[in-house]
């Protein structure tokens, strides 16, 4: 009866923002991007690709809730870096490999169609 | 300010692939792509499953939401769904998903006569675009397919009757699971799986037969010939340190050492018949690719957070 849509789990709301960054108030070049409806997919993801940054000090992600369809992205960086290059760097790296990722399956696949 | 990219190079070889069914390898990438990778296969890649139902009339013994549910179930081909709208952003209707954008309109009209039990299946949906249909199951190996199996949706006895039309929308996983395309998919680190020969040479071969016995899937045999243990199918291997176990108990520790590669990936990824399992992980690297695209910083961001960072450096000094 009172069940929220299901769509509430990847639809972003209207007037709210995909993603929003806060710098920490305490510590240069450390900040927290909240991703909004997206989950361990992004999360990891993204944390990983981070981790092989060496300008990143920490990256790590959290889903607070699992009923609260959003997730935090905490980044600290060396001072070479900011955590909004780092971000950035991450999706570029990562868009790559997806695209070098779908070249290579599709020549795969090509090869085992004239294959039989 | 341009970083230094930590782009990866991920290589794919394919091992064996059908219609619903592939096996194939992924190199040089972490697990953390690899489950990406499989989440987005599972719960969104798009597909095209029946969303609403109108019933004109249902004599039959099942209820009206139980028959809607059971039609939301039947897999319907969906090469067409990537190309397709999600209703709730189709600006050509008002979303109640009866445009030839965002949904595809289907009739079912059965009612039985005879004595004879009459079993309405997904054959009898009539779709109105022919790229959209019930998935069909049967097998073009040829033996003996009299009858065109399709999947049952009631049964019906002298005199009942079922009619209705339903509409069938794109959607994903997530939303709800008869829009998953996907059946199972799954993926496994490639195991590594080293035999130390001098100790194993120290065993009689009882001693071995039993080691090689201890594996409860077969993974070692003996070599008629050398009598010496080899590694037959090292994924058969399913980490469940029994050989380990065994060698420890036999006092040989270090008889063999077995690790997980962790940038070796094998997956099996099976279909339901809406897309083909190529197509599947394409799709996924597809979706995966626009969900990054989504969480890019949008530029007014970038911009209070410059403004922001000149306020800083005059904080701190700069």
């Amino acid at each position: 009866m009172n069940a929220p849509d299901r769509y509430e789990r990847f639809v972003v709301p209207e007037g709210t923002k995909k993603v929003s960054y806060e710098r920490d108030t305490k510590i240069i070049n450390a900040a927290t991007f909240t991703i909004e409806r997206e989950d361990h997919t992004i999360g990891n993801i993204l944390r990983m690709q981070l981790h092989g940054d060496e300008n990143v000090l920490f990256a790590g992600y959290k889903l607070p809730h699992p009923l609260q369809y959003k997730i935090l992205v905490r980044i600290h960086t060396t001072s070479q870096s900011s955590p909004m290059q780092a971000y950035n760097q991450a999706i570029n790296d990562l868009d790559k490999e997806l695209d070098h990722l779908k070249c290579a399956f599709e020549v795969e696949v090509e090869k085992h169609s004239r294959d039989f | 300010m341009e970083g230094i990219s930590y782009q990866r190079f991920p290589k794919v070889k394919i091992r064996e692939l059908k219609d619903d069914y592939a096996k194939f390898e992924l190199r040089d990438t972490d697990a953390s792509m690899a489950n990406a990778l499989r989440r987005v296969m599972i719960s969104e890649v798009p597909t095209i499953a029946i969303d609403l139902v109108e019933i004109e009339v249902n004599s039959s013994v099942l209820n009206d939401e139980f028959i809607a549910h059971r039609l939301g179930l039947i897999p319907l081909t969906s090469e067409r769904a990537m190309s397709m709208r999600f209703s709730r952003d189709c600006d050509a209707c008002d979303g109640d998903g009866q445009c030839e954008f965002c949904s595809v309109e289907f009739h079912l009209r059965a009612k039985c006569i005879s004595d004879q039990t009459l079993d309405v299946t997904s054959k009898d949906l009539y779709s109105s675009d022919h790229t959209v249909v019930p998935v069909d199951f049967t097998d073009n190996a040829g033996y003996d397919s009299t009858e065109p199996r399709g999947i049952i949706i009631v049964k019906l006895r002298r005199g009942q009757e079922l009619r209705l039309r339903a509409i069938a929308r794109k959607g994903i996983g997530k939303d709800h699971a008869k829009w998953s395309p996907a059946a199972t998919v799954t993926f496994m680190y490639e195991p590594e799986i080293h035999i130390n020969e001098d100790l194993m040479e120290s065993l009689t071969l009882e001693e071995k037969l039993s080691f090689v016995e201890s594996s409860p899937t077969k993974v070692f045999d003996i070599d008629p010939n050398t009598q010496q243990v080899v590694v037959v199918d090292p994924e058969a291997y399913t980490y469940d340190d029994e050989v380990l176990k065994k060698a420890e108990a036999m006092g040989k520790p270090g008889l063999v050492e077995i690790y997980a590669k962790e940038d070796s990936f094998i997956f099996t990824v099976e279909s339901t018949g809406a897309i083909k399992a190529s197509q599947l992980v394409l799709n996924a690297i597809e979706i995966l690719k626009q969900k990054l695209d989504a969480v890019r910083l949008s530029e007014d961001t970038v911009e209070a957070d410059d403004q922001f960072g000149e306020l800083g450096a005059h904080m701190r000094g700069g």
